[in-house]
């Protein structure tokens, strides 16, 4: 079990990942989208926010999100650190998305081109 | 008489059936849809194991190419794999010959592919043959892999940088559910407004559009005389390509009375005249049979 503050510092990593790569800021300028990140083994609640291609990260949750990513902490910061992919969790039920397909898809290519090799 | 059945996920209401004489050899070639229906479409290809002389893959690609790089579609590999005995193909290796060869033709035979030429490959993964065919005469390219797949307006102008992004997302988003990724079933025969209006101008700068029809369909606003380069297209699908203003309509693959087949259904039909394994099968041998069959691309004037 990862703790919040380990939640926590994985979204930032993704975060300076993200922010890093301006191809992908550029891919990503036209997606304005907020996030929910949300542990369900611990009480930890976070949120990931597009704005004009930039990503911030803040604790807590927000009063309306386009997508909710829920999965156990451990499967959490897996993910955000990269050290797995969303594939297989989102396919095995372990990580659950609520969102369009369309912003499923999407998300699961922002942490490939972090990520992915 | 030889039987070669394409199962596809796409829409049942696109099903034809001929009979045709290729090298001697009469043929029965089907294609049976299964409209989106997974499940459907792996009992049917059990029901055809062993009673076909080859079964085509359509509405779904197993393999996709970049480079020298094979990446395999989950979804795809798992119809495969329902059939044990009769040979089972995607289209995948008749694109990389057939379509690399309707471009040289085209340059070749036609004023329709300039050097130059703008042209749209609304996905290119599944047909790289085309794509590096394109580049290598010349032709400035956008392909919208990231635009119409994933929604996401970042053209790739290069085969390189084509390469590069597969590399990178392939591998793993090949193993999501193919209908997150390509229209399936009844998402074949509508389009999809909101990325027309979104991105239907990568469209109109082109001069050539190129691609599965299906992608190509559904993301199409009015044209302008743009010429079409794809396959399996009805009487239906050339109505509506002039209606929308296309100025010309390629397919790669012959037309048998009044319709152009798949990939998957003619590289099905190739296995079943050679009757050699798939596996031993070499873009050589599929040039030499199309040779000798002398298949051209059909090019009809819609204006």
């Amino acid at each position: 079990m990862a703790s919040h503050e380990e939640i926590t510092a994985s979204l930032l990593a993704f975060q300076e990942g993200y922010n890093k790569n301006e191809r992908l800021k550029i891919m990503n300028r036209d997606w304005d989208r907020v996030v929910l990140v949300q542990a369900n083994d611990i009480p930890s609640q976070h949120t990931l926010e597009l704005r004009n291609g930039e990503l911030s990260v803040r604790e807590g949750a927000p009063p309306r999100a386009d997508l909710t990513v829920i999965a156990d902490s451990e499967t959490l910061a897996d993910l955000f650190y990269g050290d797995i992919t969303p594939t297989e969790p989102y396919m095995n039920g372990t990580l659950k998305i609520i969102g369009s397909e369309d912003d499923i898809v999407r998300l699961d290519f922002i942490s490939l081109m972090i990520w992915g090799e | 008489m030889k039987r070669v059945v394409s199962v596809s996920l796409g829409s049942s209401r696109r099903d034809h059936r001929v009979e045709v004489e290729l090298l001697g050899e009469r043929f029965e070639i089907s294609r049976r849809g299964t409209d989106g229906d997974f499940d459907r479409a792996i009992q049917l290809l059990k029901e055809l194991d062993g009673k076909v002389d080859a079964i085509g893959l359509g509405g779904i690609d197993v393999y996709l190419y970049a480079g020298k790089t094979r990446y395999v579609v989950r979804d795809g590999r798992k119809l495969m794999d329902a059939v044990q005995k009769t040979p089972v193909v995607d289209g995948s290796g008749l694109k990389n010959t057939l379509e690399r060869e309707t471009v040289y033709y085209l340059r070749e035979h036609t004023d329709l592919l300039p050097p130059g030429t703008r042209v749209l490959m609304v996905s290119a993964v599944d047909r790289f043959g085309m794509a590096e065919a394109f580049a290598e005469l010349g032709c400035h390219l956008t392909f919208g892999d990231l635009i119409f797949a994933a929604g996401i307006p970042y053209p790739i102008h290069t085969v390189q940088e084509l390469e590069e992004l597969a590399a990178r997302l392939l591998p793993e988003m090949s193993k999501l559910p193919f209908h997150m990724l390509y229209p399936t079933g009844k998402k074949q025969e509508t389009q999809d407004e909101e990325k027309v209006k979104k991105f239907g101008h990568y469209y109109r700068e082109a001069q050539v559009i190129a691609g599965d029809y299906h992608l190509v369909r559904r993301y199409m606003p009015q044209l302008d005389g743009q010429t079409i380069i794809t396959n399996t297209t009805t009487a239906d699908d050339v109505a509506f390509l002039k209606e929308k203003g296309a100025g010309c309509l390629v397919t790669t693959t012959p037309e048998f009375q009044g319709r152009s087949f798949g990939t998957n259904v003619m590289e099905a039909v190739l296995v079943a005249l050679l009757q050699k394994p798939w596996e031993e099968i070499t873009p050589r041998d599929y040039l030499d049979l199309l040779s000798r069959l002398d298949f051209k691309p059909r090019v009809v004037y819609l204006r």
